[in-house]
């Protein structure tokens, strides 16, 4: 097991090379003056000056070159966009809030979607499972700025029940303004949890051992609690830890919707202002997330599943 | 018993979505009145806090750096510039400086002596020395430091590479003593003590930048002279400031407190301020489908704005003066105002915007821009061209509200015989297109022009054979001379018949018409009965907040 998680980690450090010299090269391929924000244009005097403030003006290997240094220092500069602040601080100041919202819609998602699936499951084609489905399927159709801004209408609006925007910025501090947010993006979530798992138990049921249990008269409860449920849940951890970390990178439109600051809305706004330093230090974060999250499910996988370990991964 | 639980779960479900779909065609709330109260004219409320909408997050607080107006308005509200500006008439009114004089280049500033800033140090006339050589350096690197570029030595002081020290001490601004401010500009340049109110010319303190560098705005460290002080900034959140006791007007401000959640989409902006959270937006824009319904709301403002918006002709591409002509005669600008874009915009007959002073001198009333266009007169002309395009790509970028009013021109050239394919781009990508010189491509391309101080001269040399604003390929060597005779004109009446000959060479009978204005901007805002009397935009999109006083119930 050591052995395979070094091996993992070492890898990692090619990977995100990669992706630093594809970020790299699409960012200076798409044009665009990180200088010039508004119709006017950008004295000669002032362009040269931060050029040469941030070193563009150097050649582009010894951009990369910087860039790279950068990375694996740590260090990823001033922001070009918001003069006087820090790329670091910057990151370290917003991505707590995405990997908040991320895990209130997980928990969304686990909540509902989980037993949705479940129920839906242990009464196939009936009118609960038919119900379940339809719901499943609205929340992989419906987009989610829609539902955001439906929500926002009627339980910001028209019932007073919580703020319409904003977000309590502590990271364990929570008020009511988490609510319509997490809900939002928890419902796609949602809907992929309440399929998984459906689909996984059912598949459950018709495995042989299943039908053993029962003809040898294990209680329907026992059956179900303990041998089907677990065993359901191998395709799903395998699906939510990318999906934790997909969650926990940000949503623009749903932070971009409820004015949450956090790094899924800095990340467009940085490529759309060309803000190289940000657009970097993000790229490279949201490659470790998904990197992580798909080195801790596998990890998992061998605990949860005897069979891997037996092949001596 | 475990059926039951399941079932009931998903019963919970079920109801909770049922609820929702059933609030469905009910009629909207005016949650915003009865929040707040309406009043006539009442007293003020006891707790004077104002809560504001900003619509984007300030970029910078220093004002060397800041370009954008949420960080304009937000500096005039923490610091105290030279001038102010009257909001009817544009004319600069004392604020810092008690008084001014001007003599051809020379404008020297009397400083008020008892203005503090918020540690207690005087504010003196080296404060101003050191910001504007601060704004010029070339390490600041400041975006707007082309805003002083009036003064002697400072586009030279700016250009620099290295070994500076020469250069900065040959800017033209001195401190004669503490309380005088002495500036030497290039030419007469009637307008700058108007231009002085813009926040590139705010003073900053020098002991607080030297020791916090980049972070001496942060709210722990900064040190300002304004009305406000700032309590608390986080960042894409929030802003608050609160009222800044010593201030040396103090006894007239009226506001307390000022809360500033930053709400970025327009959407939310409007269901904000319709559940009563904040009391005002700040101008920023209404999303363009919300503008019929909320126009019909009490709590609808409009204000006017010294902008124009316009359709550039590349005119390397379409060289033809009378191709130019008839496309510009096919538009109907009404069509475009009243059913199109509806926020009360004014059809453009010129590119100076009502509200410039000298408009009815200046504005050329051109027979190229009838504000419902002439399609007969526009077929005519169209005939008369040697030979007329009948594809032409129109550019714009992909903000909201471009690309009806573009569907909306093509439908009308269709009506000459010509094929108009509407381009969008991303914002950065359509200005690196535009250049100057724009890409091959572009026959047409959609911009506009928000001036920075109430002046036609800075509208108009935009389009100088050199400027850098100027993305149509025209050069006329009279209009550029006549450009600088302006800048060295001082008398008013001399100066804007040399904008009406500018605006002649363009739109004239026998104009060129590099460009055909379309119409000049407003401000559509929403603002509560409680502010609504005392909060106003200015037409150079800027706030003053020691004017606003929250009406009680």
């Amino acid at each position: 097991m050591a052995a395979f998680i070094l091996r993992r980690v070492i890898w990692t450090i090619p990977v995100i090379l990669l992706v630093i010299l594809m970020t790299f090269g699409l960012m200076k391929n798409i044009g665009g003056n990180p200088f010039r924000k508004t119709d006017r244009a950008v004295t000669p005097q002032t362009q040269a000056n931060l050029e040469r403030k941030f070193n563009l003006d150097k050649p582009w290997y010894q951009q990369y070159a910087l860039y790279v240094k950068g990375v694996f220092t740590f260090d990823f500069g001033p922001s070009l966009a918001q003069p006087g602040r820090d790329v670091n601080e910057y990151v370290k100041e917003q991505f707590p809030r995405s990997i908040k919202l991320g895990l209130l819609a997980f928990v969304w998602a686990i909540l509902l979607g989980f037993p949705a699936g479940v129920i839906a499951a242990l009464r196939p084609n009936s009118i609960v499972d038919y119900s379940v489905m339809f719901f499943s399927n609205i929340g992989f159709a419906v987009p989610s700025f829609l539902v955001a801004t439906l929500l926002i209408y009627y339980f910001a609006v028209k019932i007073d029940l919580v703020p319409t925007s904003g977000w309590p910025l502590g990271f364990w501090s929570l008020d009511s303004r988490v609510l319509l947010p997490s809900f939002a993006l928890g419902l796609l979530p949602m809907a992929y949890f309440a399929r998984l798992v459906r689909g996984s138990m059912l598949e459950t049921f018709q495995q042989d051992y299943v039908r053993t249990a029962r003809a040898k008269g294990l209680r329907y409860r026992r059956i179900v609690g303990l041998h089907v449920l677990r065993n359901s849940l191998i395709p799903v951890v395998t699906a939510a830890g990318p999906l934790l970390g997909f969650l926990i990178t940000g949503s623009f439109i749903i932070e971009y919707i409820f004015s949450i600051p956090g790094i899924g809305r800095g990340f467009v706004s940085g490529v759309q202002n060309r803000d190289y330093s940000v657009v970097m230090a993000l790229t490279v974060l949201l490659s470790l997330v998904v990197i992580v999250a798909n080195l801790v499910v596998d990890i998992l996988y061998g605990f949860l599943d005897p069979r891997t370990r037996e092949t001596g991964r | 018993m475990r059926r039951n639980r399941w079932l009931l779960l998903v019963a919970a479900l079920v109801a909770v979505l049922a609820f929702g779909a059933a609030g469905c065609g009910g009629d909207d709330d005016d949650a915003a009145a009865e929040e707040t109260g309406a009043t006539d004219g009442g007293q003020p409320a006891a707790e004077q806090v104002f809560r504001i909408g900003w619509g984007a997050e300030p970029p910078s607080l220093d004002p060397g750096k800041a370009t954008d107006t949420t960080s304009s308005n937000v500096l005039l509200a923490l610091m105290d510039p030279l001038v102010r500006l009257n909001p009817d008439t544009l004319a600069a009114e004392p604020a810092l400086a008690e008084s001014w004089e001007v003599d051809g280049n020379t404008v020297t500033f009397n400083l008020r002596d008892d203005a503090t800033w918020t540690n207690g140090d005087p504010v003196t006339a080296n404060d101003f020395v050191y910001s504007w050589k601060r704004t010029l350096s070339p390490e600041l690197a400041a975006d707007y430091a082309y805003q002083l570029y009036g003064i002697t030595g400072a586009a030279e002081y700016n250009g620099c590479e290295k070994n500076c020290e020469a250069l900065a001490d040959a800017v033209g601004v001195t401190a004669v003593d503490d309380y005088t401010l002495q500036v030497e500009l290039t030419s007469p340049q009637p307008w700058f003590v108007q231009q002085a109110s813009h926040h590139s010319f705010l003073p900053v303190h020098q002991a607080t930048v030297e020791e916090f560098g980049d972070n001496w705005t942060d709210p722990e460290n900064i040190v300002t002279n304004g009305p406000f002080m700032l309590e608390s900034w986080d960042h894409d959140a929030s802003i608050n400031m609160v009222k800044n006791p010593n201030y040396r007007d103090a006894a007239n401000v009226s506001l307390e407190r000022i809360e500033g959640p930053i709400i970025v989409d327009g959407t939310t902006r409007v269901q904000s301020f319709e559940a009563g959270e904040i009391d005002a937006l700040d101008g920023a824009g209404l999303p363009p489908e919300e503008i019929e319904r909320l126009k019909t709301e009490p709590y609808y403002e409009q204000y006017p704005a010294l902008g124009t918006y316009y359709y550039g002709f590349n005119t390397k591409n379409i060289s033809d003066v009378n191709e130019r002509k008839a496309l510009s005669l096919a538009i109907n600008r009404k069509i475009i105002t009243d059913e199109i874009d509806r926020t009360g915009r004014d059809q453009a007959t010129g590119m100076t915007p009502k509200g410039i002073e000298g408009f009815d001198v200046i504005n050329p009333n051109s027979p190229w821009l009838p504000p419902e266009g002439d399609m007969e007169e526009a077929q005519a002309l169209y005939a008369e061209v040697q030979n007329p395009h009948s594809k032409i790509n129109l550019f714009h970028n992909d903000a909201p509200g471009h690309k009806e009013i573009a569907v909306a021109v093509q439908d009308m050239w269709k009506e000459l015989g010509v094929e108009t394919t509407i381009k969008a781009q991303e914002w950065a990508q359509y200005l690196e297109f535009l250049g100057p010189p724009p890409n091959k491509a572009v026959d047409v391309y959609r911009l506009g022009w928000i001036y920075d101080f109430p002046d036609a001269i800075n509208g108009l040399e935009l389009f100088t054979c050199d400027s850098g604003n100027n993305n149509t390929n025209w050069c006329n060597k009279d209009y550029d001379a006549l450009v600088e005779q302006a800048k060295s004109e001082a008398d008013a009446n001399a100066r804007w018949e040399l904008y009406r000959q500018m605006e002649g060479i363009m739109f004239d009978e026998d104009g060129e018409v590099p460009l055909t204005p379309i119409m000049w901007y407003t401000y559509p805002n929403l603002e509560n009965d409680a502010v609504r009397d005392t909060f106003f935009i200015s037409p150079l999109d800027q706030i003053d907040f020691t004017k606003v006083v929250v009406q009680g119930s």
